[in-house]
Formats: C-alpha cells, structure tokens, sequence
C-alpha cells in the first residue's frame, strides 16, 4: 500500500462514516448544523492523526495482551493535553472547536484506527492514515449537516438558502432525523456501490 | 371435544376475502366521516384528503418501480394510508402538508421495511407523528371553525358570560379558538385557572363554567355529530361507528381491540378525569370517548392487521395498553390527544405480546 | 504470575508517564486559563453595562455591583442565573438597573435541542427580557398576558421557562439582599 492509496481510500471506499460505520455518537450529535460539523471534523482529524502517530511509535513496546488500555491511556492525555493548551494558548479557536474536544475522546474512530492500522503500519503510512479517515468523517459529517441544516433551519453554514416562506422541518434536527438522513446516505452508498 | 377439532385434509374452502376487497372496504366505511368533514370545514376538508390520498399511490408506485417489484397500488392500502394520514390532519392545514405526510408515511414507514405486511407501525400514524415532529405549529393550530358551531363545542356560550367581549383575552381565546381537548387540557393547569378566575372579577369561578359546559348533554352531541373543531377525520364519531358498523358486520374487523380500547378510556376517565375543584360530571367519561381521535384510532387505525397482535388475549393487551395510554396522555402529558402516539407505541408491543400471549401447543409442557 | 505483574507494571508505567505530563501541562495552562475565563466574564458584565466598574458580592447569590466609572454612582447588578432546562442547566447573565428592572440579558450557556431551545441564544428572545421587572418575569404560557409576559420559544416552553424562572428567583433574591443590607449604596 502506498502512501496515496492510505490516504484516499478513507474518502470513499473506507469511509468511517457511511462504510465503517465508526463514530456514530459525534455524528449523530454534531450534524445539526454545517459549522458544527466542519469544527468537530477538524477538531477530530487532528486528533486522529497525532493518536495515530503516537500509536505506532510505541507499538513495539506495548504488549499486545494491554494494548488497548494503553491505548485508551493514550489517547485521553493525548486529547487532555491539546484541550488544555488551547484554552490556554488559543482562547478563539478553544470557544469554537472546544465544545467537540471530549467528544473526541469517545469518538470510536480514534481508537479503532488505531487497533485497526496503526499498531501494524510504520509513521508514515499512519499519518496517511489518519489524515485520509479525518477527511472521510469530516466529508461524511458535512454532508448529513448540509440536509439537516438546509432542511431543519433553511440555512446553510447560516447563510440563508431557502426561500422566507420555507417552513423548516424541525424533525431533521432532532434525533429522528439524524437517524433517518443517516440511513438514506447509506442506502444511496451501497446503491451507487451495487451499480458500479 | 370430538367436534372442536376438526382436522380436515385439502382442499380448503375459499373465501373470496383478498387484501383488495378488505382496503377498499375500509375506504367505503371511511367516507361517512369524510361527508360530515366537508358540510361542517367545506370542501377544503375532501380536497386535502384526495391529496394525501393520491400522493400515498404515487409514492408506492414510484418507489414499488424503484425497487423492481410488481406495482400494487391497486390494492388499495396506499390510497387507504394517504387517507388515514390526510384525517389525521386539521382542516385548515397548508396543502402541501398531506402530500409530505403520505410521501414520509409511504416511503420510510412502509416501503422501506419491505412493502405491505412488514411494515412495524402504522404507516399513517408514522406520517403523522413525522409532521407532528417536523411542523409543531402548523399541525397544533389553524383548527376551522365547524359551519354551525363554534371550535370547543360549548354548546351555550351566553352561559359562561353574558357579554364574550368582556371575558379578558385569555378565557376569551380558551372558549373560542380551542379544540374541545385542548379546553379540558388548560383547565388542567391550575395556574391557568387561578388567573382566568381572577380576570373574572369576584366570585365567578370561570373555569367551573366552562368545564361544567363541557360535559353537559349539548356539548356532547355536538361532539357526537362532528359541530366542533378537530382533524378532518376525527370530526363527527357518528359517522366513525356508522363505518365501524359496516366493517364489523363484514367481519372485517374485530370487536376485541375497539371494545377494550374504548372500554378501557371510559372506565379510566371516570376513575381520574374530574379535575380538582370543578366538581364532578358523571359524562366527562362520555366527553373522552366522543372527544379527539379516539374512535378513528380504536375502529380504524389500532385493528391494522400487520400491526396489532394475532391471538385474542394479545389483542385484550394491546387495546387496554392503548387505552391506558391515550388517557395517561391526555391527562398528564404534554400534549391534549394521545391516541396516535399510544397506538403507534403499542404498535412497536406487538411482537413482544405475541410472543407472550401465544397459545402453548398441545400436549406440551412449558 | 509473573506475566501478570510485568503486564501490569508496565501499563502502571505508561499511566504514570501520561499523568505526570498531564500534570506538568495542567500547571503550564491551569493560571491562563483562569485569567481568560475572568477577562471573559468581565467583558460580558461590560457588555451588558458599559462605563462602569464591577464589586464582586457573595450572598445568598454572587452578584456585582456596578458603579460608573466617573461618578461612582450605582448604575444595576449583574449575576448569572441558572436553572435546569430541557437537557441541563441553561445559564444566563442579566444586569439589572438599581431598580431591579432588566437592562439586558444573554443565555451564555445551554445544551437545549439545537433549532428549537437554542433560540434562547438569539439576540430577538434576549430583547423581550429588556424593561422587564420581576413580576412581569412569566411566561404567557403559564398565563402571562401581554405585553406583561414572555413570549414562549415556538417548541421550547420548557427552555423559556427556564429562563424566565431563574431569572425571577435571582431578582427576589438579589432583592432582599439589598434590602436586607440597608441601603449599602
């Protein structure tokens, strides 16, 4: 596998969203609107490639029988660490993308990556990693944020798209509607998939 | 015991009792309802309902097309599902408020789960709860004042006050402007009453009034007849049991879930109904079943035979479940009617009463 | 046995690694945190009272008493009030005049249902509480008549209540605390 190919493949084919079915939580809540989405799949994405970096640096002195309670360890100082030394150090993008941090620490795609490719891949192919599945669930997040917030509020990144006598459709906003704009996306997936 | 079990080889007798024969019945018994819907609201009433109607049938046969099936909208049971959904809405309801519940109703609550029989809940109810969800405001007011009546069905509205203009603006828009539920709901609210009372002037206990005539024998037959303000279906329970006659002489649907669920508001509403301080009307359990959506949903939308149980005693559960929470609903809940929320709940109940309620096989031990 | 205890000293290692860099972080950003959240809060009370000086009070419920900068004359209090909402506690900051008439309000903290109690957050629900006194503080839901009265979000009467009540009970509050105080101007 080549570094490009790690680095797409979680675009589409391995989407963690639509194909893995990862992280459900965050994307259930953070898809209301389209900021929240852009903000917890940045957010996300970092964290995922530096967990993936740190993960397979110490591979080779983890023992695999607590692999991951030392991932979990891990990941929560990671995630601790970066929380903290932005509120501290970068108030502004602390109040946006702060909200999502301990989020992040409960989103399964981070540690499923690293169970899942990082502890068998080198840095590299890890980062490329990373950054490919950051980009599939920041991809996948907007794309469900896009129809919740264009049809629960007529907005789109809170610009106003639909016409003033659109009455917005409150239930895309509510869980009901997270669920089923989830479930469409993934049928309309598996039928793009079936025809190719 | 030699008689009770006849055991007999093929072939069978046939009924000629098919799936078409049984919606479009349905549809026939639903028309007296429609009727009375569009003397009291107008024609507006019959013209939302044929859209919801229409748009159901479009929906499964686009979506019948899309999944390479045969089209069976002829059956009738898309066309029947518009038509509950189209009732369930009130008649002043934008137009386009029928086609999005019938699309919703059709496509996720049915097709998706594999098209008719396997669909887990009513498709209709779905529809319903969908726009109830989606547009809280448009599905809760715009009620149409019935041609000869008023809103609430307060039969004598001189008797609360000689001169309405005088009620101050609250009490004023509670005898006017609200569904018969949603009167008994606010007098709930003690805080409500407490200030209404006050506006009244010194003692006049408004509230009493106004729940007094509720439940007098006037306000119930305009409640019987359909002359207060509702959803387009619900409007007039004469018209629901004429219906529900017709489909109980065809043996299309069975007394056991009407009768329980019913049975079950009634005695519920004697025991817990009066309301605090208002005295005591033996007719408000009689106000609570002629009242909302109650005999749409206990004839016509709990009996559904994909979603209600298949042995006897299961369909006794359902129905008393149904019962205990519509009236636990309107009672205490949030909302005034609550009859499609208990049904569709009940809906979701019904695999496990099955499994429970399931005759033991002969012979076996448990 | 002794894979068992090499297993466990070794995650006891990586633990002890990770908390003390946690710790070290901690004591970095603990003080610049803090002084953000109080440059914060201050530029919120300003907000809310412009030209004017903040003395913290703790009572019954921590307020400020904000006095002109010039004059030093008493221009209102401000305090957050909370209450639960719909799905936890919604915070509001409100600065009072010195009759204990609203000046301004804002909802700086609430996890309601996004579309519906966020609305709390919008400038047009805050602008309804402006010249309000406690006892025009309920919700026309729970009979308010207008113009004497909240205006309930469509959708979020619990949110709004939560708002409004909060408010109500801190304005009591802050009430009998000058009062109580006689005259501490």
């Amino acid at each position: 596998m080549s570094f490009i190919s790690e680095l797409t493949k979680g675009i589409i084919k391995e989407n963690p969203i639509f194909v893995i079915v990862l992280g459900m939580c965050p994307t259930l809540a953070t898809s209301t609107s389209v900021s929240n989405a852009l903000g917890m799949g940045m957010a996300a994405t970092f964290v995922l490639v530096c967990s993936n970096i740190f993960i397979s640096l110490i591979k080779n002195v983890t023992p695999d029988k607590i692999r991951i309670p030392v991932y979990v360890v891990v990941i929560a100082a990671f995630v601790s660490i970066v929380d903290m030394s932005m509120a501290a150090y970068l108030p502004a993008l602390h109040k946006s993308l702060g909200l999502f941090i301990p989020l992040i620490v409960v989103n399964c795609i981070i540690l499923g990556r690293a169970e899942a490719f990082a502890n068998k891949n080198n840095v590299i192919n890890s980062i490329a990693d990373g950054i490919g599945m950051g980009l599939g669930f920041t991809l996948a997040l907007t794309v469900v944020a896009t129809i919740r917030e264009v049809l629960g509020n007529g907005t789109w990144l809170n610009i106003k798209v639909m016409p003033s006598t659109y009455d917005p459709m409150l239930i895309t906003l509510l869980a009901p509607g997270a669920f089923i704009t989830l479930g469409f996306l993934m049928a309309l997936m598996n039928m793009i998939k079936e025809k190719k | 015991m030699k008689d009770k079990y006849i055991v007999s080889s093929a072939p069978h007798v046939h009924d000629k009792t098919n799936v078409s024969m049984v919606m479009w019945n349905v549809v026939l018994a639903l028309t007296p309802a429609l009727a009375f819907a569009v003397y009291f609201w107008g024609i507006r009433s019959l013209t939302l309902t044929l859209l919801g109607a229409v748009s159901a049938v479009v929906t499964e046969a686009l979506i019948q097309k899309m999944r390479k099936v045969p089209v069976t909208v002829n059956d009738g049971s898309a066309f029947l599902t518009g038509m509950l959904l189209s009732y369930n809405i009130n008649p002043g309801a934008p137009w386009w408020m029928p086609i999005m519940g019938s699309v919703f109703a059709i496509a996720v609550g049915k097709q998706v789960f594999g098209g008719l029989g396997n669909n887990p809940v009513n498709p209709a109810l779905l529809g319903r709860a969908f726009l109830l969800a989606s547009w809280p405001s448009l599905m809760t007011s715009g009620w149409l004042k019935p041609k000869t009546g008023n809103l609430s069905g307060l039969n004598d509205l001189d008797a609360i006050a000689s001169n309405l203009q005088s009620l101050s603006p609250k009490a004023y828009d509670l005898v006017t402007g609200a569904t018969p539920l949603k009167v008994v709901q606010t007098l709930r609210d003690s805080s409500f009453v407490a200030s209404i009372n006050a506006d009244a002037g010194e003692g006049i206990d408004l509230a009493n009034r106004i729940f007094t005539n509720i439940t007098e024998m006037a306000s119930l037959k305009n409640l019987f007849w359909g002359n207060v303000g509702g959803c387009i279906g619900e409007v007039s329970a004469f018209a629901l049991l004429l219906g529900a006659a017709y489909l109980l002489y065809k043996n299309i649907i069975e007394w056991r879930i009407p009768l329980f669920y019913i049975g079950t508001v009634f005695v519920l509403t004697f025991l817990f109904g009066p309301i605090q301080g208002s005295g005591y009307s033996m007719m408000l359990p009689f106000f609570h079943i002629f009242s909302g959506g109650l005999m749409l949903g206990a004839f016509f939308m709990a009996t559904d035979y994909t979603t209600s149980p298949l042995t006897k005693n299961g369909r006794i559960i359902y129905a008393i479940g149904c019962g205990v929470l519509t009236v636990v609903i309107r009672l205490v809940g949030g909302y005034p009617e609550g009859v499609s929320y208990s049904i569709l709940f009940m809906n979701v109940m019904t695999p496990l009463i099955d499994k429970f309620s399931a005759p033991k096989a002969f012979g076996r031990m448990k | 046995m002794k894979m068992f205890l090499k297993l466990g000293l070794t995650l006891l290692a990586f633990c002890m690694v990770a908390t003390a860099l946690l710790a070290y972080v901690n004591s970095l950003t603990k003080p610049k945190i803090e002084a953000i959240k109080i440059k914060e809060a201050q530029e919120a009370r300003e907000m809310l009272i412009p030209d004017a000086e903040f003395e913290e009070v703790h009572g019954a419920i921590d307020y400020y008493i904000a006095r002109d900068k010039t004059t030093k004359a008493l221009k209102g209090y401000t305090f957050t009030a909370e209450k639960a909402g719909y799905s936890g506690a919604v915070k509001t900051m409100a600065a009072v005049d010195s009759s204990l008439t609203i000046i301004n309000i804002k909802v700086v903290q609430q996890t309601e249902t996004p579309g519906l109690g966020t609305n709390s957050t919008k400038p047009e629900f805050a602008a309804q509480f402006s010249g309000k006194n406690a006892s025009q503080l309920i919700v026309d839901k729970d009979g308010g008549v207008a113009p004497n009265c909240i205006k309930a979000l469509t959708g979020a009467t619990i949110t709004t209540r939560a708002v409004t009540n909060a408010l109500k009970e801190y304005i009591d509050i802050l009430s009998q605390e000058i009062n109580g105080k006689g005259e501490a101007k």
